[in-house]
C-alpha cells in the first residue's frame, strides 16, 4: 500500500504540472463538448483528434485523450436531461427520468445529481483503478502466449454475453472484425493479404478509419437533420441546487451505481452503455415506488450516470494491466499509446510508471474539472444545442475527414472510412452493434499472433491451452458463458440482456 | 465466399502450424455459421419490411458529396476541399440559403485551418493551387 502512496504521489508530481492540466482541461472540455452534441460520440471525438496528440508526448496524449473519454459521459447527460436526446449512448437511460425531471422544472436538480454521481462514481473508479490495477499488472506478468490467446478469446466471449444485441448477431460482428484485421502483410510469413496492390493496405486497416466511419459517419447518415428538433429545456442558475429529499433520494443510487459500473466496466464489451441500463434496471427493482420511474425519478438519474462513469474508468483497468482492451474506446486509446512507443499492458507500470501514474492521477483532477466546468458552464451548453443540427454536421464531416486523412496522410484511409459509414448505417438498420466489430479489429493481429506463438511453443500440440492453469481457467469461463447462452437459447426464455433491451425499447 | 475465392494463393498450413490462410479462412467460416444461425432464427426478429428507410436520400446524397471532396481532397487541397464540402451539404442537402451557406463554409473552413495548420501545426493538404 506504502508503495503505492508512493506511485500515487509521482503520478500527481506529473499531473499537476501546469502543462499537463492543460492538457487534461482541453480534454475535459471537448470530451463534454462530444458529449453534449448528438451525433458524436467519444470513440469518433477521440479517434478524430488522436492526430493532433502526435506532437505531443504520451503521458499529455494519453491524459487529453482519457479526459475527452470520461469528459463525454459527463456532457452525454446534459443533452439527455435539456433535450430527450442521448448525447451518446451511455445516456440513453438518463433522458427517461432526467428529462421528466425537467418538464417538472427540475433540470437544474437532475444537472447537479448527474454531475455530482459522475464525479462521485468517477473518483471511485480512480481510486479502485488504483488498487486494482498494479497487482494485476504484476500477476499477468506471468502471462505467455496461450493465457493471451485465452484471455483474448474470453474477452470475445464476455463481448458477446455482456451485450444488448443477440450472442450471434455480436459474434458475427466480432468475427467480421477478426476478418478486416487479417488484411496486410503476415508478419510471420510475409504473405501479403487482400491488399490489392494497394500500399496503404500492406499495414492492414487502421482503426482510425474504421471507428469514425462506423461510430461518426454512421451517425451522421441515419440522422436528418428533421429528426433532431427538439426544445431545449433552459435551467436557471438558482435552480441548480438539489433539494434535501432529492439529496436523500440520490445517495443510495449512486452508491450501487458507482460499484456496478466499475465491475461491469472492466468486462470486456460496451461498459460504460450496459452499465446504465443494468442500473437503471436495478434501481427500478430495489426502488419502494417503481411506479415513478419514467416520471421523474431521481434514482433513474443517479444511478445509471453514476454508472456509467465509474464504467468508463473500470475499462482502464484491462487496458492498463493487461493490454487488452474491453470496448472500441479503450482500442482506440491503446493505439494512441502505441503510437507514442509506449506499449500498454503488464510491463507498462515498471517500464513508464510516469505515464501510468501520471496518467490515474490525471483522472482524480479531471473528475474535479469536470464537476467545476459542468454546472457553471451548462448555459453555454444550453446554447450550443441551439446551434440546428443542420449546420453542425457538416462540420462533424469535415473533422471526420480532417481527423482521418492525418494520421496517416492517406487518402485511401478517408475512403476506407466512408466505406465504412455506409457500413455502419446499413448495420444499424439491421440492430446489428459495431462495437465487436472494431474490438475484433484491434485484437486480431494479437489473438493471431499469440494463437501461433502459443502452437510453435508446443509444437503444434493444442493441449497448451488445457494444461496451463489460467489458461485453462480462461478457457473454462468462456465455455461456460457459450454453454449459459445456449442453454438461454434453446428453452427459448428471454434472457436479462433481451429483456433489458425490451424494458428499454418500451421506455 | 468472396473471401475464399480470393484467398486461393494464401497458404492454409496445418492446423498445428498455421499459414498466413489460416485465420481468414476460419473466420470467415465462423462468419458463415453465425449467419446461417442469424437465417435460422429470423422469424424471432421483426420483419424486414418494418426497417425504416425514410433517411435513405439524407444518406445517399451526404456519401455521394463526401466522395466526392475525398477524390478531390488531394488535388484542390484543404481550403477549396473542404469549403466546396460543407457548402454543397448545406444547400444540397439541407435547402439552405446559397449565400449563408457560403459564407458559413468560409468561415468554418478558415476556423479548421487556423485550429489544425496553425495553432495545432498539423500539416493540411496543399493541393495542386499550393494553398
Amino acid at each position: 500500500m506504502g508503495e503505492t502512496l508512493q506511485s500515487l504521489a509521482l503520478g500527481f508530481s506529473v499531473a499537476l504540472q501546469p502543462s499537463m492540466l492543460w492538457y487534461a482541461l482541453i480534454g475535459c472540455l471537448v470530451g463534454t463538448l462530444v458529449g453534449v452534441l448528438p451525433g458524436i460520440g467519444p470513440l469518433a471525438g477521440i479517434s478524430i483528434l488522436l492526430p493532433i496528440t502526435y506532437g505531443l508526448d504520451a503521458t499529455r496524449a494519453i491524459i487529453m485523450l482519457a479526459g475527452i473519454y470520461y469528459g463525454s459521459q459527463y456532457g452525454g447527460s446534459t443533452t439527455s436531461i435539456l433535450l430527450r436526446i442521448p448525447g451518446e449512448a451511455a445516456s440513453v437511460m438518463t433522458c427517461i427520468d432526467g428529462n421528466a425531471m425537467a418538464r417538472k422544472g427540475r433540470a437544474g436538480a437532475a444537472l447537479c445529481i448527474a454531475a455530482v454521481g459522475s464525479f462521485i462514481a468517477g473518483t471511485f473508479g480512480v481510486l479502485m483503478l488504483t488498487v486494482v490495477a498494479p497487482p494485476l499488472a504484476l500477476f499477468a506478468l506471468g502471462f505467455g502466449p496461450p493465457e493471451y490467446t485465452a484471455l483474448l478469446v474470453l474477452g470475445l466471449i464476455f463481448l458477446a454475453y455482456m451485450s444488448t444485441s443477440s450472442l450471434v448477431r455480436t459474434l458475427l460482428m466480432a468475427a467480421f472484425g477478426l476478418l478486416l484485421g487479417t488484411i496486410g502483410i503476415d508478419v510471420m510469413t510475409g504473405h501479403f493479404r487482400y491488399s490489392f496492390n494497394i500500399p496503404e493496405l500492406g499495414d492492414g486497416i487502421g482503426i482510425v478509419p474504421v471507428a469514425v466511419g462506423l461510430f461518426g459517419l454512421g451517425e451522421i447518415l441515419s440522422t436528418p437533420s428533421r429528426q433532431v428538433t427538439g426544445e431545449v429545456i433552459r435551467p436557471k442558475l438558482r435552480e441548480l441546487w438539489p433539494n434535501r429529499t432529492e439529496w436523500r433520494q440520490s445517495g443510495w443510487p449512486i452508491a450501487r451505481g458507482s460499484v456496478l459500473g466499475f465491475l461491469i466496466g472492466i468486462i470486456p464489451g460496451s461498459a460504460h452503455i450496459i452499465s446504465s441500463f443494468m442500473s437503471y434496471a436495478l434501481e427500478r427493482r430495489v426502488a419502494k415506488r417503481p411506479e415513478e420511474f419514467g416520471h421523474g425519478a431521481v434514482a433513474g438519474v443517479a444511478g445509471p450516470e453514476s454508472a456509467n462513469n465509474a464504467a468508463s474508468t473500470g475499462a482502464f483497468v484491462p487496458m492498463l494491466a493487461l493490454g487488452i482492451p474491453t470496448g472500441p474506446v479503450t482500442a482506440v486509446l491503446m493505439a494512441a499509446l502505441l503510437i507514442h512507443g509506449v506499449p500498454p499492458g503488464p510491463t507498462l507500470v515498471n517500464d513508464h510508471p510516469q505515464v501510468f501514474w501520471g496518467f490515474v492521477a490525471s483522472m482524480y483532477v479531471g473528475n474535479l474539472m469536470l464537476l467545476a466546468l459542468n454546472l457553471p458552464l451548462v448555459g453555454l451548453f444550453v446554447n450550443l444545442l441551439r446551434i440546428p443540427y443542420a449546420y453542425l454536421y457538416p462540420l462533424i464531416i469535415m473533422f471526420c475527414v480532417i481527423g482521418v486523412y492525418e494520421v496517416n496522410h492517406s487518402v485511401v484511409d478517408v475512403w476506407i472510412m466512408l466505406i465504412m459509414g455506409v457500413i455502419g448505417y446499413g448495420l444499424k438498420k439491421f440492430s446489428f452493434d459495431p462495437a465487436p466489430l472494431v474490438l475484433g479489429l484491434v485484437i486480431a493481429p494479437i489473438f493471431e499472433m499469440s494463437l501461433r506463438q502459443a502452437l510453435i511453443m508446443s509444437d503444434g500440440t493444442w493441449m497448451i491451452f488445457l494444461q496451463r492453469p489460467v489458461a485453462l481457467v480462461l478457457l473454462g469461463i468462456s465455455a461456460a458463458l457459450l454453454a449459459l447462452s445456449a442453454m438461454g437459447y434453446l428453452s427459448r426464455r428471454r434472457d436479462w440482456r433481451a429483456k433489458l433491451a425490451a424494458e428499454a425499447g418500451k421506455e | 465466399m468472396v473471401v475464399f475465392a480470393i484467398s486461393g494463393e494464401l497458404p492454409f498450413g496445418t492446423f498445428s502450424a498455421p499459414s498466413a490462410g489460416m485465420m481468414p479462412k476460419v473466420v470467415t467460416a465462423l462468419m458463415m455459421l453465425f449467419a446461417g444461425l442469424i437465417v435460422v432464427g429470423a422469424r424471432e426478429s421483426p420483419p424486414l419490411s418494418t426497417v425504416d428507410w425514410s433517411d435513405r436520400n439524407h444518406m445517399a446524397l451526404v456519401v455521394v458529396i463526401t466522395a466526392a471532396a475525398v477524390a478531390l481532397y488531394q488535388p484542390l487541397g484543404f481550403l477549396i476541399t473542404m469549403a466546396l464540402l460543407v457548402f454543397c451539404l448545406l444547400v444540397i442537402v439541407e435547402r439552405r440559403n446559397a449565400l449563408i451557406a457560403a459564407a458559413y463554409g468560409i468561415g468554418l473552413t478558415l476556423f479548421a485551418y487556423w485550429l489544425f495548420g496553425k495553432a495545432l501545426k498539423s500539416p493540411l493538404e496543399r493541393g495542386l493551387l499550393w494553398f
